[in-house]
C-alpha cells in the first residue's frame, strides 16, 4: 500500500500491556486519508487500506493465509484477528477497513491467543511432511507456526487422511492432507485466469479443494495457484522435487517469452535455472505470469550454441571472426547492396543497438527485423498477447532512431549474399534461399538458419546477461544475470563489437553498460534512462519465508 | 683459482670493486671478527619450536634480538565473516577451531552471547550449567597441560611434554565420552549442552583427576628446581603489571605480572560462584611466574572439578524454551509441530532478537570475549571475537627485545599464542 505516513514509529516493548492511547488527532487527517492507531503508533493511511496492511507498513507481522493482496478479501482462514477497541469481538485484520480513530491491539493477550489457537486448529490434521514437502523452506505455515505458535502437539487422536496425489490438470499436483483450505487457488483461477476451475467440496474436517464439476486446472495461468499456496498442496509437476527452495538464489529477470515483459525472478542454483516465478509490478504483470513463460526457462539449457562454428566445424572465436570478415571485406569494399543484416526480436536492445550501429558504420541498407511470427491464438486480453516476441518495440524504435528502414525479413533483397544475422530467425524465407547465402549468425541457439550457417557466434542468453527489453507498453525493463553462459558464448552485443573490430570498423563497447549509454543518447525517447547496478542473486535461505 | 687481480688507480683489486668486501684471508685480524651489521633472520611461520603457525622476521646483533617482527594470519579462516552466513547453532563448530586445546570453553562463550540476546542467561538448568563448567575447566586443562608440555619440550625436557601430554590424552578421551568428538567438540548448545554426560562420568573423572594429580606432581618435581628450566625461564620476557594493563593482557600472562583479573572471580558466570577456588598471582610476570600460574591453575580446575562433581543435581541439561530447545526426535517424527520446529531450527536457525551483546569467559589464555550484532534472523549480523591470544602476541615483539635468540622460544611458548584464536 502506498501514501503512508508514520508519525510515530516508536516500538512498544514486545509482550507489554497495551500502552495508554492517546486521543487520535482526528481534526488534521488530510482528505482521503483516515488517521488511526495500532499497537500504540499512530499512523495515518490512504482511505480504504484494510488494517493487514497499515500494520505491515509498521513493520508489524500479522499472521495471515487467506489473504493475498492481488487477490479478492475473503476473511475465511481467521488467522489475522486483531482486537479494535469498542468492538466487542476480534476482527479479521484483512477484511477490516481503516477507520478515523481506530485504536488497533495486535500483541494484547486476547489476539494473541486467538492466532495461537488458530494456528493449533490448522495444524491438527496436517500430514508430517516438512522433509518431502517442496514448499518446506518457503511455507508460510512453517513460518506462521514457528513466530506465532511454536507450542507443541496437543493431539492424541489419529490424523484424516485425505487424498495425497490427485492430478489436477497438466501442470498441477494436489496433495489434499496438506491444504489448508485457505482458497487462494480457488480465488486466483477466478481472478487471474478468469474461469472456475477449482472449489471446496464436503464439511468440516472432511473438507477438500478439488476441480469444479466437468472442469480441470488447465487454464493457462494455472501455476500461480503455486505460487499463492501458502504450502506444499499444489505442487508444480515442472518443480515438483527437483530443487529444495532454500538451496536456491533468486536474480531479478524479464520473462522473454512474450511482449509482455512479466517481471520474474529466476531461482537458480548450480549454474542452471530451477523455476521462473513472477514478481509483483502493478505496472506490468502485478503478481501473476503466464505457465508458457515460466516454462521458459528449459530452451536455456536445449539445443544451444556453446562454440563458434566455421562451415559446420567448431572453430574458436578468433578463427570464426577472420571467417566471417574475409567474407564481409571484399563485399564491403565493394558491393555493400550485397551485404544484409537483421535485427532480432528475441534479443536485447543492447544486442540490436550494436549490430545496428555496426550496419550503420558499414553504410549497409538492406536492414531487416526477424521475428517470431505471431501467435494469435495467445491473446487473450490479460498478460498473454500475439507477440512472442520480448523485444520487437526495442529493436524497432533502435532502427527508426538510428534512420535504419527495418524491413521484415520477407522483404529480403535479392541482392543480398552474405547475411549478418542476430538470432536463429529467418521466418518465410525458403530453403533453396537460404542455401545461396552467406549466413553469419550470432545466435544463442543452434537451430534454423544458424545450423546452416557459414560462420556461427555463440551468444548469452537472456538469463545469463546484464542487458534491457522493450515491452510491449514501452517499457524498458532490465535483466541481470543469473549465471554464466555455457562454453565460448559472449554477450550478443559483444560479437558484434569482435566483428566490428576485425572490418575495421569503429565500434568499441566494453561493457553492456557503454552500449546502454550509447543507446540512450542515440534513442531520444530513452534519453531519460538510467542504467541500475547489478543485482546480486538473493539467495533464498536468507530471505526467510516468503510464502 | 684466484682471479687475476688488476689494481685500478685507487689500488683495489677487481674482485673488490666487483664484490664489495675482501676475502676472509684478505681481512686483517680485527676485521675476522662478525661484521657489526645487524642481521635479519627468519622464524616461522612453519618451525618446530614456534607455537602455531606464525611468522617473526628477527633482526639480531649477533645472538641478541634487537627488534622482531611478529607476522600473525597464516591461520585465518575468516570466523567472524563466516559467522554471519552459518546460523547461530553453525557457529559452534567454528569457535571449536578458535583455541582447539580449550574448545569447551569457546563453546560455552559463543552460547553465552546468544543466550544474553534472547534472555535466557538466567534459565539455563542448574544440570547443564555445571556440565558447562566440568567440561570448560577440563579444556582449562588440557590447554594448560599442552602450554607447559610444550615449551618444556622446547626447551629440551622431553619426559615432561610425553607426561603432560599422557595426561591430556585421559582429559580428551573422557571429552570425546561427552562429545563424540575428541577434539573438535561442538558440544554446547544455546541454552544449555548437547546431550548429557555418559554412564560411569563421575567414576571416570575421579580416576582421570587422580592420576592427573600424578602426573602433575612429577612434572613439577621435574622443572621446579630444574637448573636449566630455571635459568631459561626466570628472569625472562618479564612484564609489568603497569605493561599488562596497557597492552590489554588477560589470562595467566596478566596474573603472572601481577594483575588480580580472571573473569570467573570479577564477572562470574554459570556456576562460578558455587564453587571454591583460588586465582593464582604472580608477581615478577617473567616466563617462570606464567610457568608456575599455570601450574597452579591446573591444581585450581582439580579442586573446581571435584566440587561439580559433588555438586552436580540432576535433572534437564536444555531449557524448555521452543525458541531454542530442538523438540525430541520422537516428538519430531511424529508430531507436525515438532516437525516444523525441527526444520526450521536446522534451516533458518534459532531466531535470535535484535540487539547487540558482549559476553566474555575465562578461556585458557584469558578473558575470551563475544560480541555479537543481531538482526532478528537466526543468523549474526555481525560477529566479533576478543581473542586473548591476538592482544598477547601484539606484545610478543616488546618482550623478546633484548633477549638472546634462544629465549625467544620460551617467551613464545610461554605467551602460548594459539594460531586458530588469534588468527581467527
Amino acid at each position: 500500500m502506498t501514501d503512508v505516513v508514520k508519525t510515530s514509529p516508536q516500538q512498544p516493548a514486545p509482550g507489554a500491556a497495551p500502552p495508554a492511547t492517546p486521543p487520535p488527532p482526528a481534526s488534521t487527517t488530510p482528505e482521503g486519508m483516515v488517521a488511526l492507531i495500532i499497537d500504540g503508533m499512530a499512523l495515518t493511511v490512504k482511505k480504504g487500506t484494510n488494517v493487514l496492511e497499515a500494520a505491515r507498513t509498521l513493520g508489524l507481522d500479522i499472521s495471515a493465509f487467506c489473504y493475498h493482496p492481488g487477490l479478492p478479501i475473503v476473511a475465511q482462514c481467521r488467522q489475522c484477528l486483531v482486537s479494535v477497541e469498542k468492538n466487542p469481538k476480534l476482527q479479521p485484520s484483512c477484511q477490516q477497513l481503516c477507520g478515523e480513530g481506530m485504536v488497533v491491539h495486535t500483541t494484547d493477550p486476547q489476539s494473541t491467543l486467538a492466532r495461537k489457537q488458530q494456528l493449533e486448529f490448522t495444524l491438527l490434521n496436517h500430514p508430517i511432511d516438512c522433509p518431502i514437502c517442496d514448499k518446506a523452506g518457503e511455507c508460510t505455515l512453517q513460518r506462521m507456526y514457528f513466530d506465532h505458535d511454536n507450542a507443541d502437539s496437543r493431539v492424541d487422536v489419529p490424523k484424516v487422511h485425505k487424498a495425497k496425489v490427485v492430478d489436477l490438470g497438466p501442470t498441477i499436483v494436489l496433495d489434499q492432507e496438506r491444504c489448508i483450505l485457505c482458497s487462494r487457488c480457488i480465488r486466483t483461477c477466478d481472478q487471474v485466469a478468469g474461469v472456475h476451475q477449482l472449489e471446496f467440496a464436503h464439511r468440516g474436517d472432511h473438507e477438500i479443494l478439488t476441480t469444479a464439476p466437468g472442469a480441470q486446472l488447465d487454464n493457462p495461468y494455472s501455476l500461480n495457484t503455486v505460487d499463492v499456496c501458502p504450502v506444499g498442496a499444489l505442487t508444480s509437476k515442472d518443480f515438483r522435487f527437483t530443487m529444495r527452495a532454500w538451496e536456491l538464489e533468486a536474480t531479478p529477470s524479464v520473462c522473454n517469452g512474450c511482449a509482455t515483459g512479466c517481471n520474474i525472478e529466476i531461482h537458480h542454483k548450480n549454474g542452471r535455472a530451477w523455476r521462473l516465478v513472477p514478481r509483483h509490478n502493478p505496472d506490468v504483470n502485478d503478481y501473476w505470469m503466464c505457465d508458457e513463460g515460466r516454462l521458459t526457462y528449459h530452451p536455456l539449457r536445449e539445443h544451444r550454441l556453446v562454440g563458434a562454428i566455421v562451415d559446420g566445424l567448431p572453430a574458436g572465436w578468433d578463427r570464426a571472426i577472420r571467417a566471417a570478415a574475409d567474407r564481409l571485406t571484399p563485399a564491403l569494399a565493394s558491393a555493400r547492396g550485397s551485404i544484409g543484416v537483421v535485427l532480432s526480436a528475441q534479443y536485447s536492445n543492447e544486442d540490436n543497438f550494436a549490430l545496428a550501429k555496426l550496419a550503420k558504420a558499414w553504410g549497409v541498407t538492406n536492414v531487416y527485423l526477424a521475428a517470431k511470427p505471431d501467435v494469435p491464438s495467445r491473446a487473450d486480453g490479460k498478460l498473454r498477447v500475439a507477440d512472442v516476441n520480448p523485444n520487437r518495440a526495442g529493436a524497432q524504435l533502435i532502427a527508426e532512431s538510428l534512420g535504419l528502414a527495418a524491413k521484415p525479413t520477407v522483404e529480403l533483397s535479392a541482392d543480398v549474399r552474405v547475411l549478418v544475422m542476430l538470432g536463429s530467425e529467418l521466418p518465410e524465407i525458403d530453403d533453396a534461399k537460404l542455401r545461396e547465402l552467406d549466413i553469419i549468425a550470432i545466435s544463442t541457439h543452434e537451430h534454423g538458419p544458424v545450423a546452416n550457417a557459414k560462420v556461427a557466434l555463440p551468444a548469452s542468453a537472456w538469463a545469463e546477461v546484464s542487458a534491457t527489453v522493450t515491452n510491449n507498453k514501452g517499457h524498458v525493463q532490465r535483466m541481470h544475470p543469473a549465471f554464466p553462459a555455457p562454453g565460448q558464448a559472449l554477450a550478443g552485443w559483444e560479437a558484434v563489437v569482435r566483428l566490428a573490430q576485425a572490418t575495421a570498423a569503429k565500434l568499441g563497447y566494453a561493457h553492456a553498460r557503454e552500449v546502454f549509454k550509447d543507446m540512450t543518447s542515440a534513442v531520444p525517447a530513452w534519453s531519460k534512462l538510467t542504467w541500475a547496478r547489478e543485482a546480486r542473486p538473493l539467495a533464498l535461505r536468507f530471505a526467510g519465508s516468503r510464502g | 683459482m684466484a682471479a687475476p687481480s688488476i689494481p685500478d688507480a685507487s689500488g683495489r683489486s677487481l674482485k673488490q670493486l666487483v664484490l664489495g668486501r675482501k676475502d676472509v684471508q684478505d681481512l686483517s685480524d680485527t676485521e675476522q671478527e662478525l661484521a657489526p651489521d645487524l642481521m635479519t633472520v627468519n622464524m616461522g611461520p612453519s618451525h618446530p619450536a614456534m607455537h602455531g603457525t606464525v611468522r617473526i622476521v628477527l633482526t639480531v646483533d649477533g645472538e641478541r634480538v634487537v627488534a622482531g617482527d611478529v607476522q600473525p594470519g597464516y591461520l585465518h579462516r575468516c570466523f567472524e565473516k563466516e559467522s554471519e552466513h552459518a546460523t547461530f547453532t553453525q557457529v559452534f563448530p567454528y569457535t571449536d577451531r578458535l583455541n582447539y586445546v580449550s574448545p569447551m570453553i569457546n563453546n560455552c562463550g559463543w552460547a553465552m552471547v546468544a543466550e544474553k540476546l534472547m534472555g535466557l542467561t538466567n534459565e539455563i538448568p542448574k544440570r547443564a550449567e555445571y556440565i558447562r563448567v566440568i567440561v570448560s575447566e577440563m579444556s582449562r586443562m588440557t590447554d594448560h597441560l599442552t602450554c607447559i608440555g610444550a615449551s618444556a619440550m622446547e626447551l629440551g625436557a622431553f619426559a615432561v611434554f610425553l607426561f603432560f601430554l599422557k595426561a591430556r590424552e585421559w582429559m580428551y578421551e573422557l571429552l570425546e565420552k561427552v562429545s563424540g568428538a575428541r577434539l573438535t567438540h561442538s558440544y554446547v548448545r544455546i541454552g544449555g549442552v548437547g546431550k548429557d554426560l555418559p554412564d560411569n562420568f563421575h567414576a571416570d573423572l575421579t580416576l582421570c583427576l587422580d592420576q592427573t594429580v600424578k602426573v602433575l606432581a612429577e612434572g613439577e618435581g621435574l622443572l621446579n628446581n630444574n637448573k636449566i628450566f630455571r635459568d631459561r625461564m626466570a628472569g625472562i620476557g618479564a612484564m609489568s603489571r603497569a605493561d599488562a594493563i596497557a597492552t590489554g593482557c588477560v589470562g595467566p600472562i596478566a596474573r603472572a605480572a601481577g594483575l588480580d583479573y580472571d573473569v570467573r572471580k570479577d564477572y562470574p558466570y554459570s556456576v562460578y560462584p558455587e564453587v571454591e577456588f583460588d586465582v593464582p598471582v604472580g608477581t615478577t610476570g617473567d616466563c617462570y611466574d606464567r610457568y608456575l600460574v599455570r601450574i597452579e591453575e591446573l591444581k585450581q580446575s582439580i579442586r573446581i572439578l571435584r566440587q561439580c562433581l559433588a555438586q552436580i543435581p540432576d535433572g534437564p541439561v536444555m531449557v524448555n524454551d521452543h525458541r531454542v530447545a530442538l523438540p525430541p526426535k520422537q516428538a519430531t517424527y511424529n508430531t507436525i509441530e515438532s516437525m516444523i520446529r525441527h526444520f526450521k531450527h536446522i534451516m533458518d536457525g534459532i531466531r535470535v532478537p535484535a540487539g547487540e551483546a558482549y559476553a566474555f569467559v575465562e578461556g585458557g589464555n584469558g578473558e575470551l570475549g563475544f560480541y555479537v550484532v543481531a538482526d532478528g534472523t537466526g543468523r549474526p549480523y555481525k560477529a566479533y571475537v576478543r581473542s586473548p591470544s591476538f592482544v598477547h602476541l601484539s606484545t610478543a615483539a616488546q618482550l623478546i627485545h633484548g633477549h638472546l635468540i634462544a629465549d625467544v622460544v620460551p617467551i613464545f611458548g610461554m605467551i602460548n599464542m594459539i594460531g586458530g584464536e588469534c588468527d581467527k
